[in-house]
């Protein structure tokens, strides 16, 4: 059989300010993934002082962190990535936005079995 | 017992469902997605202009019902369904389509295995968590027909504003078209509107919903339309059935991109601050045509 490959397009023209979450994706069908992260505009503050963190759950309603961090984008077309493998059923991506600081994502999960 | 059926019955995959003639999809989603998809809004120049119905649309998922006390529920056959999964605040919805054309236009039928919960992040029943799960088909006749696209909705109404409604709507309306951009290519409408739903006659039924949030039973969906006269012909779910020739679809006029657009939507609501899910095991279409 041909492997399996899915691109999720989990958060598109969201803004994100704040604790951001990406809504829960179950995705344990893939061995492996590509967390992308774009920033899309309407940036205001400073964004890029944002930890971006990649969180696993046994559930999808309880989180931890996998250990995967990045900065978030700050700029328009601005994008990041992160590998990730052994993240069992569910991912999210989270993001403890500075005060007054937000931007428009797309988050696209690049998912292959 | 002609030779067809007789080989369709001994196919296990195939032997839960009663296709019409010539199978034009069998989806069963141990295999992938399946070509479905999630439906993203119309646009144009930028992405702030899709309507927010739209914009709230995520992609389905490829789910195993894992669940947080008793591990993985699986589907009805293999271990994945497809998830529709609404955000987690009341009204939300989320939609997947599968996008194909047709061929003949004559009778079609639509068969799906079903169940639906909300997160179950409450040790309660909360069996009036999710407000809806449905379907419905974009269609648009050929061009020599004249044009129509017409766009059969129908629900389960599980719970409206917390109460345990437990009936099947079908919806005949959709909200006025919005240009979009500036090209004169592109319009919008939002056909999922809360809005303009009409309950189907003697359409009540309690669906079998078992004792906690964690535990699902599936359901069996059978709906014929006939793609001719662009008129939905009768609807089965489990053991009830009902005649559909005189419900009206939403019928607008055609689009100058679409003709014979055959697309198969599921959606899910939620009707309260938890997300909604909607899960489908296998969905077969099936024809009538040489």
């Amino acid at each position: 059989m041909m492997r399996q490959c899915v691109t999720a397009v989990v958060s598109r023209n969201e803004l994100w300010s704040g604790k951001a979450a990406s809504e829960p994706y179950e995705c344990g069908w893939a061995g492996e993934a590509i967390v992308w992260l774009r920033c899309l505009g309407a940036v205001k503050g400073k964004p890029g002082a944002a930890k971006v963190r990649v969180q696993i759950s046994p559930d999808g309603m309880r989180w931890v962190d996998e250990g995967t961090k990045f900065r978030f984008p700050a700029k328009e077309g601005a994008i990041v990535h992160a590998r990730l493998t052994n993240f069992g059923n569910f991912l999210r991506v989270v993001a403890d936005m500075p005060k007054g600081a937000s931007a428009k994502v797309l988050l696209t999960l690049t998912l292959k079995e | 017992m002609d030779t067809l059926t007789a080989l369709r019955l001994a196919n296990p995959k195939l032997s839960r469902f009663s296709p019409m003639s010539r199978i034009i999809a069998f989806d069963d989603f141990d295999d992938g997605f399946c070509g479905y998809t999630h439906l993203v809004g119309n646009y144009e120049h930028t992405l702030d202009a899709m309507l927010p119905g739209y914009a709230q649309h995520t992609h389905p998922q490829l789910s195993n019902l894992a669940n947080w006390e008793s591990g993985t529920h699986g589907a009805f056959d293999g271990n994945y369904a497809l998830k529709i999964q609404t955000r987690p605040h009341r009204g939300a919805q989320n939609v997947a389509l599968k996008r194909l054309t047709f061929r003949e236009p004559g009778p079609i039928r639509l068969e799906f295995y079903f169940t639906f919960k909300p997160e179950a992040n409450e040790l309660r029943l909360s069996e009036t968590d999710v407000r809806s799960v449905g379907f419905l088909y974009d269609l648009q006749t050929g061009y020599e027909e004249g044009g129509t696209r017409v766009m059969p909705h129908v629900r389960f109404l599980n719970a409206l504003d917390g109460k345990h409604v437990q009936k099947w709507q079908t919806k005949s309306r959709t909200t006025a078209f919005r240009p979009l951009g500036t090209e004169g290519k592109t319009v919008t409408h939002y056909h999922l509107a809360p809005t303009d739903w009409e309950d189907l006659k003697n359409g009540e039924q309690k669906l079998c919903y078992n004792e906690i949030p964690t535990k699902v039973n599936w359901h069996y969906v059978r709906y014929d339309f006939d793609l001719r006269t662009m008129r939905a012909m009768s609807l089965q779910c489990n053991d009830r059935h009902w005649d559909m020739s005189g419900v009206d679809p939403i019928v607008i006029p055609a689009m100058r991109n679409l003709w014979c657009m055959l697309n198969i939507c599921f959606f899910a609501e939620a009707d309260s601050d938890k997300r909604a899910f909607f899960y489908l095991d296998s969905v077969c279409l099936s024809g009538e045509f040489a």
